[in-house]
């Protein structure tokens, strides 16, 4: 994908007006690593949800194709829009989707006992993807206001209060894996913007205390269940503690070479629940063994070094900000699943970027990548 | 809006996120390392596993059929439904979904898997109900995919084709207990059935055969993908038994027609080929091929008459009057009693302070053998025993295997007891009564036998000194062992149980014309009485229990007929007509040969 300058100053208006520098960069402006390193994983995703998907009545792999096709359109469309002015509508983008969180609560879809899905046209979309780009954009525009080296307690109060209130709306859902990508983006931006040393053990000490808030109050017995087999899965191996030991076994059983596409016996035979969202990567790594997973990690470390990459070459605080959150989120998302499929984490749903089945994650996957690409692609003209 | 002069803290910051990011991507690499390559074999393991599962292939259990090659029994396919509890996420729909088809409660059937699941079962699957009909097998067969917890078996149910006429000979099938699983290491299935009573039981191993294996490769919600047979069923062998099933029915129905108590046990003296054995009351074994209800077996164990119970060897009686037989020859035979000697009975006697009457009031007046036994006379035994002593008496008794086991094949038998001093001392704790030894000698006192042993004494009385080993399956004959008996005492005795019968002695009533019937009546008194009752006034419990003691024909026996009515009365009333008509059937050939050119 080779844009031309003439169709993106078209639809930006705002390209610098040095053409000569300009023509050069738009070739080597863009981040490469980054887009390469997510088009290959959706590539594999494509591939591994045709095979967890290949025994269930109804193949995922027309429809996930069809989200990754609206998700390109949209990573092409977030990287043409200046992500400045994203920044400058964050905050009507941010009421709106606390204004279609609520509308979910009220007139929302429920699915596997949350509800979260919102009906848009003839499409089920879920607001809570898109209230994480929303809050991910306020957050860097309101972190660049500072000067300061260091941010006031003040300001990481109302950081805070911009994260935890669409995080709040997600976890009466109950959408507890949803609601926790806010918290990873949250503590992102707030590391980098700058916390003292004293606030950051504070932090800690507060995140424990709402914890056990939430353990005692804000959870469903379903979700409790979970933790208290994930610390003792042999408790109920046919109950709650079934994924978890279905998903280590198709891990365990790939052994280091795999065994072959379409051949791994715990997903072709329906033994692993949920394998085409939140364990597609056990069906990946039965099927691939433990070279696939080298792949995959290391396509995702490509991903978020050159994520960071994107950062570090920064010149502009808001776009720094803004990337250090949607990388959090991201990294956040990639390390927790792939944990909780080899059994180190409990079982929540939180999906695999760009392999996991899901639509409105996957547009949200693509958004990011686009305002990414497009925030390198700026960095010589917003400084 | 510029970075300005931190942008490089802000860099520093980013890039140290960056490597933590990075740092436990590794470590989640390490962790699949671990899981994948080191751990590998073993979740190959448990996937395999995961996907195969070892179905066992019933083998069909043996026929068992009669000496003229009737079977006895059949296997008929049953449709059975079991539980598996670990493959549904919700019992309760399961149950009710269950309850619903199958017209029951869920409560009962929740009961039903609490208790199945206490007795051991474990984990695996329960049996919910049996031999359903084809309807509901289709029905669940259609919602199989909504409640995979459910599987259909076919098994197999025996039915025992003459219900209870045979069953105390052929026993019935029960599923195996978790302490037997245990103790068998390997050699049961769960779930499988095992001989409880009977044949069933005795020749369990031969007629269970040898089951096979089915390896079966499933999907999650158990639905069979491939099959592979990894081993095929051994069917269990047929069982050819030496009962005379047209005899076993017409003694069953001849002694249980009217209610009546206790065993008839007909077998050849020759061989100890067993020909009928009959005890009552007796079960319907057809009732436990379908689980039993708590309340069921409860009804069967409390029952007053013990059902379960085979009196022919399970139950010990004193012999009565049939212990005549014993007193007799062991005094031809010691030589304590010449036969012509003879005795007056007025109809009591005295010994060692104690007045022991006779069962005649009046008294026999002179008697010698043949006639006290003819007449069943107590004061002629009386003298007998007090000349023989309890050691001599107690040697004779064993010599015809009272006291132990016959070693018939079947279960449960009882050895019953001879009393002797020794025994006396180290069992009662006090020293043997003399008086006692005078009570023996008509077959009262201490003395128990059961009626199969009672068999095998008039077995060695007819076969002129032989202690055969009653059998049901020709296989288990044993040698005759020949008893160190005077053979002209075994004659005499033969002689004055053939008069007993025949010249006018007391079972008159066991007199076949054409055929020379043998035997020895007795009437054992329950309670000791004061005062001459006729046993019928009496209540049940306390009436006297009838004996009939028969062989036939005398010159060459070929069947011994031992009839015991508990609560019965007169063994000359109750039990020489049953015993009358086991000969007439048994010998209903050689009769009619008999008869036929009398008629012409």
């Amino acid at each position: 994908m080779r844009p031309t300058s003439g169709t993106i100053s078209a639809l930006t208006g705002s390209l610098p007006l040095a053409e000569e520098r300009a023509s050069l960069r738009h070739v080597t402006g863009l981040r490469w690593g980054l887009l390469a390193a997510a088009l290959l994983l959706t590539a594999v995703g494509l591939l591994t949800v045709a095979s967890a998907s290949a025994e269930m009545p109804t193949s995922y792999l027309p429809r996930q194709a069809m989200w990754v096709g609206v998700g390109l359109l949209l990573l092409i469309v977030a990287f043409a829009v200046d992500y400045r002015m994203l920044l400058s509508l964050s905050l009507p983008l941010y009421l709106a989707s606390l204004a279609a969180l609520a509308a979910v609560l009220v007139v929302g879809h429920e699915a596997g006992g949350a509800k979260s899905w919102l009906g848009v046209g003839g499409w089920r979309l879920q607001p809570s993807e898109f209230a994480k780009l929303a809050t991910a954009l306020l957050l860097a525009r309101y972190l660049a206001t500072t000067k300061e080296r260091f941010l006031l307690p003040r300001q990481i109060a109302l950081a805070a209060l911009i994260a935890l209130v669409p995080m709040a709306l997600v976890v009466v859902e109950p959408d507890l894996g949803g609601a926790a990508m806010f918290l990873p983006m949250l503590a992102g931006v707030l590391l980098v913007a700058g916390v003292r040393l004293r606030l950051l053990a504070a932090a800690v000490l507060a995140l424990a205390l709402v914890g056990g808030l939430v353990w005692s109050f804000g959870m469903q017995d379903y979700q409790r269940d979970r933790v208290i087999t994930f610390l003792q899965p042999e408790r109920d191996p046919l109950g709650a503690g079934y994924q978890v030991r279905q998903s280590k076994i198709a891990v365990g059983s790939g052994e280091f070479l795999g065994k072959g596409y379409l051949q791994g016996t715990q997903s072709q035979l329906r033994f692993l629940p949920a394998r085409h969202t939140d364990f597609i990567f056990a069906v990946l790594a039965e099927e691939w063994g433990f070279v696939g997973v080298a792949v995959v990690l290391g396509l995702y470390a490509l991903f978020l070094l050159n994520g960071a990459e994107v950062a570090m070459r920064g010149r502009d605080r808001a776009g720094i900000l803004l990337v250090v959150a949607l990388l959090s989120g991201t990294a956040f998302h990639i390390l927790y699943n792939t944990a909780m499929v080899v059994g180190l984490v409990p079982i929540t749903g939180i999906p695999l970027p760009f392999l996991s089945y899901g639509g409105s994650f996957m547009l949200a996957n693509f958004l990011s990548l686009g305002i990414l690409l497009g925030v390198d692609f700026r960095r010589f003209v917003n400084r | 809006m510029k970075v300005g002069e931190h942008r490089e803290a802000l860099v520093e910051r980013v890039r140290l996120l960056s490597q933590l990011f990075v740092a436990l991507l590794a470590t989640i690499a390490a962790c699949f390392w671990f899981v994948q390559v080191v751990r590998g074999s073993h979740y190959r393991g448990l996937a395999e596993n995961n996907r195969l599962r070892k179905v066992p292939i019933r083998a069909p259990r043996g026929i068992i059929y009669d000496r003229g090659g009737r079977a006895l029994l059949e296997n008929v396919a049953s449709y059975d439904l079991l539980l598996d509890p670990t493959r549904t996420r919700d019992l309760e729909a399961s149950l009710g979904f269950a309850g619903a088809l199958l017209g029951r409660p869920p409560e009962e059937l929740r009961a039903l898997l609490v208790r199945e699941q206490a007795a051991g079962a474990g984990l695996g699957p329960v049996l919910l109900a049996q031999n359903l009909r084809l309807s509901d097998v289709a029905r669940f067969g259609v919602h199989s995919l909504e409640h995979p917890e459910f599987e259909i078996e076919v098994g197999h149910l025996r039915l025992y084709r003459h219900g209870e006429q045979t069953a105390h000979v052929l026993g019935y099938l029960g599923e195996v207990t978790a302490t037997e699983l245990e103790a068998a290491d390997g050699a049961h299935d769960s779930g499988e059935l095992v001989g409880r009573k009977g044949i069933e039981q005795h020749y369990d191993a031969e007629l269970r055969g040898a089951a096979g294996q089915r390896v079966v490769v499933v999907d999650s919600r158990g639905r069979l993908l491939e099959e592979h047979l990894g081993r095929a069923a051994r069917p269990g062998s047929d069982l050819r038994l030496t009962l005379d099933l047209e005899l076993q029915q017409q003694t069953e129905r001849a002694f249980a027609a009217d209610g009546k108590v206790g065993a008839v046990v007909a077998l050849d003296p020759r061989s100890g080929a067993v020909r009928a054995l009959v005890s009552s009351p007796a079960y319907n074994p057809n009732l436990f091929t379908r689980r039993l209800a708590p309340e069921e077996w409860q009804a069967l164990i409390t029952s007053p008459h013990h059902p379960l119970q085979n009196r022919a060897l399970q139950n010990t009686y004193a012999p009565g009057s049939v212990f005549k037989i014993v007193m007799a020859v062991a005094g031809l035979s010691e030589r304590v009693v010449a036969p012509g000697d003879g005795i007056y009975c007025s109809g009591a006697a005295s010994f060692y302070g104690h007045r022991f009457r006779c069962w005649k009031r009046g008294g026999h007046g002179r008697v010698d053998l043949h006639a006290a036994l003819r007449g069943s006379c107590d004061v002629y035994f009386y003298h007998l025993g007090q000349k023989l002593g309890i050691e001599r008496i107690a040697r004779y008794a064993r010599l015809f295997g009272h006291g132990e086991r016959t070693g018939i094949d079947l279960e449960g038998e009882k050895s019953g007891l001879v009393p002797s001093p020794g025994w006396s001392l180290a069992v009662r704790k006090h020293p043997w009564y003399p008086g006692e030894t005078i009570s023996v000698a008509i077959g009262q006192g201490p003395v128990l036998v059961t009626p199969l042993q009672v068999a095998t004494l008039l077995a060695a009385v007819a076969n002129g000194g032989y202690r055969i080993t009653p059998h049901l399956v020709p296989a288990a004959a044993r040698p005759a062992a020949k008893l160190p008996l005077d053979a002209e005492a075994l004659a005499r005795v033969r002689h004055g149980l053939w008069a007993v019968v025949n010249e006018r002695g007391t079972a008159a009533q066991a007199r076949v014309e054409g055929l020379d019937v043998a035997g020895k009546t007795g009437t054992v008194q329950v309670v000791q009485q004061k005062t001459w009752t006729e046993s019928r006034d009496l209540p049940y419990e306390q009436r006297d229990h009838a004996w009939f003691a028969s062989f036939a024909p005398v010159r060459d026996p070929g069947l011994v007929v031992v009839v015991f009515v508990e609560h019965g009365g007169k063994g000359s009333a109750v039990a020489a007509p049953i015993a009358k008509v086991v000969h007439e059937t048994y010998f209903r050939d050689d009769l009619r040969a008999h008869r036929q050119p009398a008629a012409r």
